[in-house]
């Protein structure tokens, strides 16, 4: 820095000639700027009767839809669960015919002893008792669809355990039979 | 250091809210130094009072952008010199040297009276043309840097350098006449 620029430097403050016009300024920029936010003015609005008006009557719609919605669901799920209950009368006459039948099968059968037959069915009811639990599941009404999905499962596994042990017990007679014509 | 940069921060917050007294009490405070950068560039007092009004205007409304990564002062400072810039731009009036205005100065370090009366460097500087006064208001005056003037101008920093050096030796041929 020269001795010219630091003589101007030093007297800065001499530069400054001019006098603002302050109140003229000021009265042209406060009309430029952004309003503070008005926050009385809603509350303002609300307190018109009109509107307290309008106000009631959307707050009593909306209850009176909620409370609707509510009772509808209700009876929807009301209904739901009669579905569900008359589809489990359908499994039930349907299957159990089958069940009953196939272990009238098993204890006609000679093949087997009576200790085999009393093992099989004890195992029969031991899925008796999960079918028992499903029932009550089903009441409670917690996903009505998946719990008879488990019911028709229920009974399926018993049919199919028969249907093997019916298998098994005429396998074994050919096999028998087989030996009969090798002698 | 830092703390100049809260100079005023009080009252910055509360204007930012939009409370009218701290924004009058910072209108106050800067109004006649803000007035005095814009008169200098544009010598016009109608001029120069639009720039400010718009300038505070802006401030004002776009404060909460303000983040204390300067004064307030050289915030609104710097709102001032870009409006003004825009300002002689629409009227046409250079804010650089036109080519064919630029003296032809000897090397040599002109001599520099010891006590010039700034009253007739204010002269002298009104009597240079107008893309010179530009560059001698911000770099000796207002006090920027020649990356500030470059950013201002949108000039490279080199031609800032080079258009200040002639433009402060024509203005010490000018001020020695009078």
């Amino acid at each position: 820095m020269d001795n010219f620029e630091k003589y101007i430097k030093e007297n800065k403050a001499l530069f400054d000639v001019h006098k603002a016009d302050k109140s003229k300024l000021w009265a042209n920029i406060e009309s430029g700027l952004n309003k503070p936010e008005p926050k009385t003015k809603t509350i303002k609005l609300w307190s018109q009767p009109i509107l307290k008006v309008a106000a009631t009557v959307v707050i009593t719609l909306g209850l009176f839809s909620l409370i609707n919605i509510l009772i509808v669901g209700q009876a929807n799920k009301n209904t739901q669960n009669n579905i569900a209950l008359q589809e489990l009368n359908d499994i039930d006459s349907h299957y159990k015919g089958l069940v009953a039948y196939q272990v009238k099968l098993v204890n006609k059968s000679t093949q087997l002893s009576s200790e085999e037959k009393k093992e099989f069915l004890s195992f029969m009811d031991e899925l008796d008792i999960e079918y028992g639990l499903l029932k009550i599941e089903l009441q409670k009404n917690v996903d009505s669809e998946r719990v008879l999905e488990a019911i028709v499962i229920n009974y399926k596994k018993r049919i199919e355990l028969i249907e093997n042990l019916l298998e098994q017990i005429n396998s074994s007679k050919k096999l028998d039979n087989d030996d009969v014509y090798i002698l | 250091m830092t703390n100049i940069l809260y100079t005023h921060k009080s009252l910055v917050e509360k204007s930012k809210l939009g409370d009218r007294n701290a924004q009058y009490k910072l209108y106050e405070l800067y109004v006649d130094a803000m007035y005095n950068i814009s008169m200098r560039m544009m010598h016009i007092k109608e001029d120069a009072e639009d720039v400010v009004q718009d300038s505070f205007i802006e401030a004002f409304n776009n404060l909460s952008s303000f983040r204390y990564e300067s004064t307030f002062g050289s915030w609104l400072k710097r709102i001032v010199i870009n409006k003004s810039i825009n300002q002689l731009k629409k009227k046409k009036i250079p804010v650089v040297p036109i080519e064919n205005q630029m003296f032809h100065i000897k090397e040599d370090i002109e001599d520099v009276p010891p006590e010039i009366d700034i009253k007739n460097i204010i002269k002298g500087i009104r009597l240079l043309p107008p893309g010179y006064q530009q560059i001698i208001n911000l770099y000796l005056i207002e006090g920027y840097d020649h990356v500030e003037i470059s950013e201002i101008l949108e000039i490279t920093p080199s031609t800032s350098k080079s258009q200040y050096h002639r433009a402060k030796k024509k203005l010490i041929e000018i001020v020695k006449t009078l």
